[in-house]
């Protein structure tokens, strides 16, 4: 089965080095880039309590694997200056934030706000799906395709995606094969 | 016959020369690249001491032989330091596999103490072979991912996919 995890259970993770067993820093913040539908890295915090912002950061590219207890990395070295980093991790762009967005879809219905990504764990950092808060029955979780369409205060998705919209990671764990297959990619 | 961890701490170290006895095995500290035991420390906090495996003559049953009182001696790099201070020990250590999910704490680690060469490595009841050892820090011991974890992303889907 698919290990799901949730952006808000990724902040905080500790960053540990395979080489060395080290934490070596710990996620503060996901980077994502939401057409692609992928996180393209991290912003770091040191280690311990009231340790403040590291200045480095964490390229997907050089994540070996985000799991449930730590985001691993080969060694340290893996950690960049922001300046080495490409330019959607160095100066991530703010306004395509989409949490909080309206997720639309493409037959104009609302199926309500987005609360949270949801990342496939592993090497990737392929963001499957949403968490939002329906209109009416508390939250939900919908699939995602694998690009689409944002704006900075909605994003249009599959009219598909409603038949989709299942209560827990769980079930968005098969929700998303299955969307996927019916739109035809994967 | 393998020996564990946890038998040889307390091994009593005995001076081959002087038939003196030198103190005891509190620690093993382990090369990650050559999964074997490079380092013996005998004697606690600031008494410790470190011995190189390879002035044990014997690593025996009742007692580690080293072949002089000399043997025995003040850690000397960092990787020594490390491990006299017992940042590189493996028993009671967060294990956690390469795919960054935690599998428990370190109870055991088996070894050839003929030649200090590691064996397995015990995670409640889960014996992972010394081959998937990948790291040795202060904040965790890695272990390669076995099949049974949970993917990472790869769908295991193949037996359930209809044909065609």
């Amino acid at each position: 089965m698919k290990l799901l995890l949730m952006g808000s259970a990724i902040r905080g993770l500790p960053v540990v080095s395979i080489a060395e067993g080290e934490d070596v820093a710990e996620v503060r913040d996901i980077i994502y880039h939401a057409e692609a539908g992928t996180v393209v890295g991290f912003t770091l915090n040191k280690r311990g309590m009231l340790a403040g912002r590291h200045k480095h950061v964490l390229p997907i590219e050089q994540v070996h694997a985000i799991g449930r207890d730590a985001v691993m990395i080969d060694d340290q070295h893996q950690l960049m200056a922001p300046k080495q980093a490409a330019e959607a991790v160095a100066s991530p762009e703010t306004e395509r934030n989409v949490i909080g967005n309206d997720v639309l879809t493409e037959a104009g219905v609302s199926l309500g706000q987005v609360k949270d990504v949801v990342v496939l764990a592993g090497a990737g950092g392929d963001v499957v799906g949403y968490q939002i808060e329906l209109p009416s029955r508390g939250v939900g979780y919908i699939p995602l395709p694998a690009q689409l369409a944002v704006s900075g205060t909605a994003l249009v998705v599959p009219s598909a995606t409603a038949e989709f919209v299942v209560n827990d990671l769980v079930g968005l764990g098969a929700a998303v094969d299955d969307f996927r297959e019916r739109l035809g990619i994967q | 016959m393998s020996e564990r961890f946890t038998a040889a701490q307390g091994r009593k170290v005995v001076s081959r020369a002087s038939a003196e006895e030198l103190g005891s095995v509190s620690r093993l500290v382990v090369d990650t690249a050559t999964r074997r035991i490079v380092l013996v420390v005998v004697g606690k906090r600031r008494s410790a001491r470190v011995v190189h495996w390879d002035d044990f003559s014997g690593f025996g049953a009742d007692a580690a032989i080293v072949g002089e009182d000399t043997s025995l001696r003040e850690p000397e790099n960092d990787h020594e330091q490390a491990g006299a201070k017992g940042r590189l020990e493996l028993l009671g250590a967060r294990a956690l596999s390469d795919r960054g999910n935690e599998l428990g704490k370190v109870d055991d680690v088996l070894f050839d103490p003929d030649t200090g060469a590691l064996e397995a490595i015990i995670v409640g009841d889960h014996e992972a072979p010394a081959s998937s050892l990948l790291g040795v820090g202060s904040y965790a011991v890695v272990l390669r991912a076995d099949d049974s974890e949970p993917a990472d992303g790869q769908p295991q889907r193949a037996s359930s996919a209809p044909p065609g």
